[in-house]
């Protein structure tokens, strides 16, 4: 045994067409799972949203206080950091769950980084989901609330028929809104998933496949 | 096939430390599997089995000691190399199946092919080949969920078989199963073991698996008991 041969290591591949399909199954299949995670991405997002849009109505229709107010900015830093906590502890609980599973993926070749990978970008598409909800929501949220609020005013800028004109003042912070909410949304899913991703990488297989749920 | 010996061992040990004490789940274990060898680890729950299953499997380092497969030694393997190995050298079969659930018994047939950069039509073929052999032609997109223990466990055993390793190891296979579904699985393994010359180990407590290994090892506290050849036990029960 003295000259022990080489084994002839090839590679390892994990395509990442493959990667998106499987954890886009694993989001479909574990839907309650994902929904929760979704939802506190929802919510941070689509405070944020009502707060800017109603920011901009007020502007728009010439209202009482234009802007976003100081400590509506801490309640919305804060709301955000919950949101993150929301989704760590989420992930969390989701590696846990599937720890004996990333013991098998381990056992069938996965690399660490394969399994870092494929929570990743659960996180990636979690986020452009809640990001493109929250947007949504949020402006029904601001819209509704709004015109009630400036109800008055609104029915006035229909009769003048200016509504045209304040929709078009309103769009560029719609579509503003809109890029930021997915852009938050995804930033803050994967910030927040990186250290549930990383030790989920590390499990020691041996160890994985002995735990029980 | 030019190595004689599948997997060998020597002097192989392994110490877990709970709290002050030492725990010698594996103390000192010289083992050699013959190349297409059907060879079964027998021994009461405690005795080693899987942390031997672990340590051939490249799942877990030892604490002493040396583990070959294919007379490479494992031990000098680093992560990414280690993995190849358990993609392309190694099938597992588990008590618990631990098929992937989300995806279909064809995906997973399918995935260590991927990780070994198998082309997709050739998966897709290979995989629904695999599952006809064992049984599963008309389940090919099920999910696990929506399969019984023994359909799971041969998925299992297609899976394990998707990139020709050169061995299967599996833990406790039948642990989990009825009676005639635990036999099934065990002449299943033994046939695709002549079949395809693939060396077979499995670490079992379940005595149906003594008809058809070649060999058995009797682990006790870490430690080998002893090793009997069919020869042997088929002697044993004629002097009966």
């Amino acid at each position: 045994m003295s000259s022990a041969p080489r084994m002839e290591i090839g590679k390892i591949y994990m395509p990442f067409g493959e990667a998106v399909r499987i954890a886009l199954e694993d989001i479909r299949r574990r839907f309650v799972r994902a929904a929760i995670t979704t939802a506190s991405v929802v919510l941070g997002v689509a405070f944020m949203d009502a707060l800017l849009i109603l920011a901009a109505i007020a502007r728009v229709l010439g209202g009482e206080g234009a802007g976003v107010q100081a400590y509506q900015l801490w309640i919305l830093f804060i709301s955000l950091l919950v949101c993150v906590v929301g989704i760590m502890n989420s992930m969390l609980i989701a590696v846990a769950e599937r720890t004996r599973e990333i013991g098998t993926w381990k056992c069938l070749g996965a690399l660490d980084k394969h399994v870092l990978l494929l929570f990743l970008i659960e996180a990636l598409l979690i986020g452009v989901i809640g990001g493109l909800l929250g947007w949504v929501i949020g402006l029904l949220v601001a819209v509704i609330y709004g015109t009630q609020v400036g109800m008055s005013t609104v029915m006035s800028a229909l009769s003048t028929s200016s509504v045209t004109i304040a929709g078009l003042e309103f769009l560029p912070t719609a579509i503003s809104t809109f890029v930021l909410s997915i852009v938050l949304a995804v930033f803050l899913s994967l910030v927040a998933s990186l250290y549930p991703a990383y030790r989920a990488a590390k499990l020691n297989p041996a160890e994985a496949l002995r735990y029980e749920v | 096939m030019k190595y004689e010996y599948t997997v060998e061992t020597e002097d192989l040990a392994k110490y877990y430390t709970m709290g002050p004490a030492i725990i010698k789940a594996l103390d000192g274990i010289d083992l050699r599997v013959i190349r297409g060898e059907y060879l079964s680890i027998m021994g009461p729950s405690g005795s080693g089995k899987t942390t031997l299953f672990n340590m051939i499997g490249g799942l877990d380092r030892p604490t002493r000691g040396k583990v070959y497969i294919d007379e490479v030694d494992i031990s000098k393997l680093d992560a990414y190399e280690l993995a190849w190995l358990r993609c392309r050298k190694i099938g597992y079969i588990f008590q618990t199946f631990n098929l992937i659930p989300v995806l279909t018994a064809l995906e997973n047939v399918m995935l260590p092919m991927i990780f070994a950069g198998v082309p997709r039509e050739q998966r897709v073929k290979k995989a629904t080949e695999l599952l006809e052999r064992v049984g599963l032609g008309d389940r090919l997109h099920h999910k696990p969920g929506e399969l019984s223990g023994g359909q799971q466990q041969r998925v299992a055993i297609a899976r394990a078989l998707a990139n020709d390793p050169s061995i299967v190891l599996a833990d406790e296979p039948t642990a989990n199963l009825d009676l005639k579904t635990g036999l099934d699985i065990i002449n299943l393994l033994r046939e695709l073991n002549r079949e395809k010359g693939v060396t077979v180990i499995v670490a079992t407590h379940d005595l149906k698996m003594i008809d058809v290994s070649d060999r058995i090892v009797y682990l006790r506290d870490g430690k080998v008991e002893r090793i009997e050849t069919r020869r042997e036990i088929a002697i044993e029960i004629e002097e009966e």
